[in-house]
């Protein structure tokens, strides 16, 4: 249970692997080994093994797709275990301190430094440089899966904030549905006028006690303006900045002109989404998995968020994945990692699907002819930023985390309050 | 008071305190089949919610299953150890008896969370980590302050003319305990079995520790899966099915169960 | 026969002290271990630290606040739920017209799981989709914001805990109810007591070992509330709503810091040990 015993573990794994060798060749059997140990195999491993998977509810589509195409083509066979969402943290984490992790486990993106630091992943930096299309991997997936140049995840599924808006209420308020907004300044304008139509419809709608959602939704307007939300090490908030002061600002007006639909004060994030399908908000960003979810008959259109200026960002959320570090079958569980980032895989079960693929440059394909929404969503996968910080959860995710406060006194408290001090809080908390 | 006008005054403050009890429910049902967006059911009024969840991974009938197994495992180990504590706290003194009561108790004051993951650890050293029985033996440790008070009183409230005449007969402690003391002591019977049925059948957080493998799932664990979508969100279609047919075996167990808490229902029981 | 009677109650306690011993003091020991140790949840055990955990937990400035809110929310559910589950526990004790129907309706609620109707009352006060504004504009009122103010938040998790708990103790004084024999009312009532009085003498002081537990049970459930704040506000709005509890599962979860964590579960412990072994005292002395 202890770190220090780790060693051991792994020497008494080495001892196991030098014995079998010792047995197969006496037994004059030359089948590579393909149980745990030092021998990687690059192109992996495939002798029917049973690996175990687990993988978050919020993905569970993507990785369920992709699991049975692997056991029904593959002599390996995964076992995938599906974990709520809220819990998905508690239950790796207690394995993970157990040293009790399954084979394969992908991670919400923004939570991946935890575990990699921690030692729960494997060391894949080898098997990721053997493939050919590795340049073509969603890159911020894969700048937050390393550390000290050493990686440790790959992509598996992605999920981007993009602003979904209601061309049928567009239309009706006189704007140009196929005339998204490339400003802020035009995103605040165009929700205004909607808003306007009056009765149960509103402008927009943003999760005002939802730390995660804040930080989805409003940094890629930051990022989009060439602005930062952290130093690079993620240990210093630069989040009371003038570009950050004129985001808050705009969306404090939007709320006091009652732009914004009720409940916006109070909304932790478990009904943020399930207002725009109803057809009575006008335009606000949300992630792009929930587009498979719009009701068939509604009128939407998707464009990337923009700049307070111009320009355009997205969060790059999802899942990555990797092997965990007390897995007895690397090579076999990167056989499926390596066979599921393949153009055949990733264009016939992600795009096929609607989904956005982990590679940026399988855009070309027969699926997304027909869906420009997806085209939209998969061309930002390239521009689009994934955040790194150690303490990226405890700080922005949490709801007594630090951020919520600072984002909340500069929407809803005293228009002149100084974010100094609260934005100190952050970087207290970023760098403790 | 007239008896007229204490009769209506009765049955407006019961039908009233019965309207605000049941309008969530309500609430809950009707909005389980309308149509809402970013759920299963977007068009009209209808079943889709509960067709989803009919479907889901390894099927509504295998997580029943595991959770009737688990609830039923749980109620009879809850049950043995609580009949004995019970007896044992109610009628008799030996040594460490409050100390005893005391630590049994004080189950009930340490948070889950952290109690959880040595106990994680502990069923892994038993051989019993991913398994049903290891998940209804922790279920059942958390039922045991409520269980075991819950007997003491019952044990407790039992006139010691009774036991004694039993005694003079020449019956021995545990002839007086299942030949007439659990006669006595039924309601608190009825009440330990249900409510220890109640909390296993909607125990979220111990399966989900306890146990990894898909096809060893429990109810709510496969409802919290398919409620749950991106970024926190929470798809209310899937909750609100998931409430009613989490509720429904329950409502059913109650409704066989109530008649035993009518006042003098047992009375006669025991005179008998 | 004193003797054989002092073995035979050991030996009916026996099973409970083992089961005791096995899933719940080895374990509990391991908490007070991890409470003195670098523990962080990732990565196991890293030595004993004391006494760092324990002192951080007077550096934490989410936690006196927290105690002072866990402390009054408890006091006002314990004295609403008991209040209200003595009232329908007499509501529907005796066989009259449709009991049996006001007694399910009651029930009903807790047969859902905590979490349940924890999600199921935030969508209920939801102003997306709750039926609550709708039902207030039809009446001619303005929407109330259910969850958005302190005040407001507090109240509404009240109503929802009451909602979900006064059915469970309602059964348990029910049984308690059962236990009175009917000629200790028959006697109070040739002695021409009214209903009040024979409440207030006969049924309260017989009723005390099944009010006990219910004290009990809603004290110590209280001051460890979790679910419903955790699923109903987050700790919100702006961490004014943040339990005891909710700081244990935060230093845990998403601090990674068991070690932090079970030492706040220790102090938790002890403080609930003193607090339930008062009660028991207070509720054996009166009974005497």
């Amino acid at each position: 249970m202890s770190i220090d015993k780790r060693p051991s573990r792994a020497l008494r794994a080495g001892a196991a692997v030098a014995a079998a060798a010792l047995f197969a060749a006496a037994c004059g059997d030359g089948r590579p080994n393909g149980g745990g140990g030092d021998e990687v195999v690059l192109e992996g491993v495939d002798d029917g093994t049973t690996l175990t998977m687990w993988t978050r509810a919020a993905t569970e589509a993507q990785s369920q797709a992709l699991v049975d195409a692997y056991n029904a083509s593959h002599e390996n066979q995964i076992e995938l275990t599906v974990i709520p969402t809220d819990d998905y943290q508690t239950r790796v984490g207690t394995a993970a301190g157990n040293q009790e992790l399954p084979d394969l486990f992908a991670l919400d993106v923004v939570f991946a430094p935890n575990f990699t630091t921690a030692g729960a992943y494997l060391d894949i930096t080898d098997r990721i440089d053997s493939l050919e299309f590795k340049d073509a991997l969603a890159p911020s997936h894969l700048d937050v899966g390393t550390v000290d140049d050493r990686q440790y995840l790959v992509p598996h599924t992605l999920d981007l904030s993009v602003l979904f808006y209601n061309k049928d209420l567009y239309t009706q308020a006189g704007l140009d549905p196929e005339k998204p907004p490339t400003t802020l300044a035009e995103f605040a304008e165009q929700a205004r006028a909607v808003d306007a139509l009056g009765g149960d419809v509103s402008g927009t709608f943003f999760g005002g006690n939802c730390g995660g959602c804040f930080v989805f939704t409003w940094w890629p307007t930051l990022w989009a303006e060439g602005a930062e939300v952290m130093n690079e090490e993620g240990t210093e908030s630069l989040l009371d900045s003038p570009e950050a002061q004129e985001l808050y600002a705009t969306y404090r007006g939007l709320v006091e002109d009652g732009v914004v639909a009720p409940g916006h004060n109070e909304e932790t994030g478990a009904t943020w989404v399930s207002l725009f399908p109803e057809g009575n908000i006008g335009v606000m960003p949300m992630p792009s998995t929930m587009l498979g979810l719009m009701p068939e008959d509604m009128n939407i259109g998707v464009a990337p968020i923009p700049g307070l200026t111009g320009g355009q960002s997205t969060f790059v959320g999802g899942d990555s994945i990797g092997i965990s570090a007390n897995s007895e079958h690397p090579n076999q569980a990167w056989d499926f990692l390596r066979w599921s980032l393949e153009e055949e895989q990733q264009v016939e079960i992600l795009a096929a699907n609607g989904d956005v693929m982990a590679r940026t440059d399988l855009g070309d394909n027969e699926y997304y002819a027909d869906n420009p929404n997806a085209v939209i969503v998969n061309d930002l996968v390239g521009v689009g930023r994934t955040p790194y910080s150690l303490h990226f959860g405890q700080t922005f995710n949490d709801p007594q985390g630090p951020w919520l406060p600072l984002v909340r006194e500069a929407v809803y408290g005293d228009p002149n309050a100084d974010l100094t001090a609260l934005n100190e809080d952050v970087t207290a908390s970023l760098s403790s | 008071m007239s008896t007229k006008l204490w009769s209506t005054s009765y049955y407006v403050l019961a039908g009233g305190l019965a309207v605000l009890f049941l309008f969530p429910l309500i609430w809950t049902g009707y909005a389980s089949v309308a149509p809402a967006g970013a759920t299963n059911q977007q068009d009209g009024f209808g079943f889709g919610n509960y067709a989803s969840l009919l479907d889901y991974d390894a099927g509504l009938g295998r997580y029943l299953w595991n959770s009737t197994y688990v609830s039923v495992l749980t109620v009879a180990f809850t049950l043995a150890l609580s009949v004995l504590g019970g007896y044992a706290f109610a009628r008799f003194t030996f040594r460490g008896k409050d100390t005893l009561f005391i630590v049994t108790l004080a189950i009930l004051m340490v948070p889950y969370s952290t109690l959880l993951i040595p106990l994680y650890s502990m069923l892994g050293d038993l051989g019993l980590r991913n398994t049903l029985t290891g998940l209804a033996l922790v279920l059942t440790l958390y039922q045991l302050p409520f269980a075991v008070f819950m007997m003491r009183i019952s044990f407790e409230a039992v006139p010691k003319e009774i036991e004694e005449s039993a005694m003079c007969d020449g019956a021995g402690t545990f002839g007086v305990l299942t030949r007439i003391m659990l006669f006595a002591v039924w309601p608190g019977l009825i009440t330990v079995g249900l409510f220890s049925f109640l909390a296993a059948w909607n125990d979220f957080i111990a399966p989900l520790i306890l146990v990894s493998e898909a096809d060893k799932a429990v109810l709510p664990v496969a409802i919290a899966n398919l409620r749950q979508q991106s970024m926190g969100a929470i798809d209310f279609g899937a909750t609100q099915a998931g409430v009613v047919v989490m509720a429904l075996p329950c409502l059913v167990l109650f409704a066989l169960l109530q008649r035993h808490y009518v006042r003098g229902f047992m009375s006669g029981a025991i005179k008998g | 026969m004193r003797y054989s009677r002092k073995l035979a109650g050991a030996l009916y306690a026996a099973p409970v002290a083992v089961f005791v011993l096995v899933f719940f003091v080895a374990p509990l020991l391991l908490v007070g271990r991890m409470s003195a140790s670098d523990w962080p949840l990732l990565a196991g055990d890293l030595g004993i630290n004391m006494p760092d955990n324990y002192a951080g937990i007077a550096d934490n400035p989410l936690f006196w606040p927290a105690v002072g809110f866990t402390l009054k929310y408890t006091g006002i559910v314990v004295v609403l739920l008991i209040g209200l589950s003595l009232l329908l526990a007499l509501i529907v004790a005796d066989r009259r017209k449709g009991t049996g129907f006001f007694r399910t309706a009651y029930f009903l609620p807790t047969t859902l799981g905590l979490a349940s109707a924890s999600l199921l009352f935030f969508g209920f006060y939801s102003p997306a989709i709750g039926p609550l504004d709708p039902l207030l504009e039809a009446l001619g009122a303005d929407p109330v914001s259910w969850l958005g103010t302190p005040t407001a938040a507090l109240w509404s998790t009240v109503v929802l805990i009451v909602w979900k708990f006064a059915g469970f103790f309602m059964i348990i004084l029910l049984v308690g109810l059962q236990s009175i024999p009917p000629d200790v009312y028959e006697a109070a009532r040739l002695d021409g007591a009214n209903r009040w009085q024979s409440f207030r003498h006969v049924t309260v002081p017989l009723l005390r070992p099944a009010l006990g537990l219910v004290l009990i049970l809603s004290v110590t459930g209280s001051l460890l509330a979790f679910d419903q704040f955790f699923i109903l506000t987050k700790g919100g709005p702006d961490n004014s709503t943040v339990t005891v509890v909710q700081l244990i599962y935060r230093e845990a979860f998403q601090r990674f810091d068991l070690g932090a964590a079970a030492a706040i579960s220790v102090v938790v412990l002890a403080a609930l040990v003193v607090i339930n072994i008062g009660q028991l005292r207070a509720l054996r002395k009166d009974h005497q």
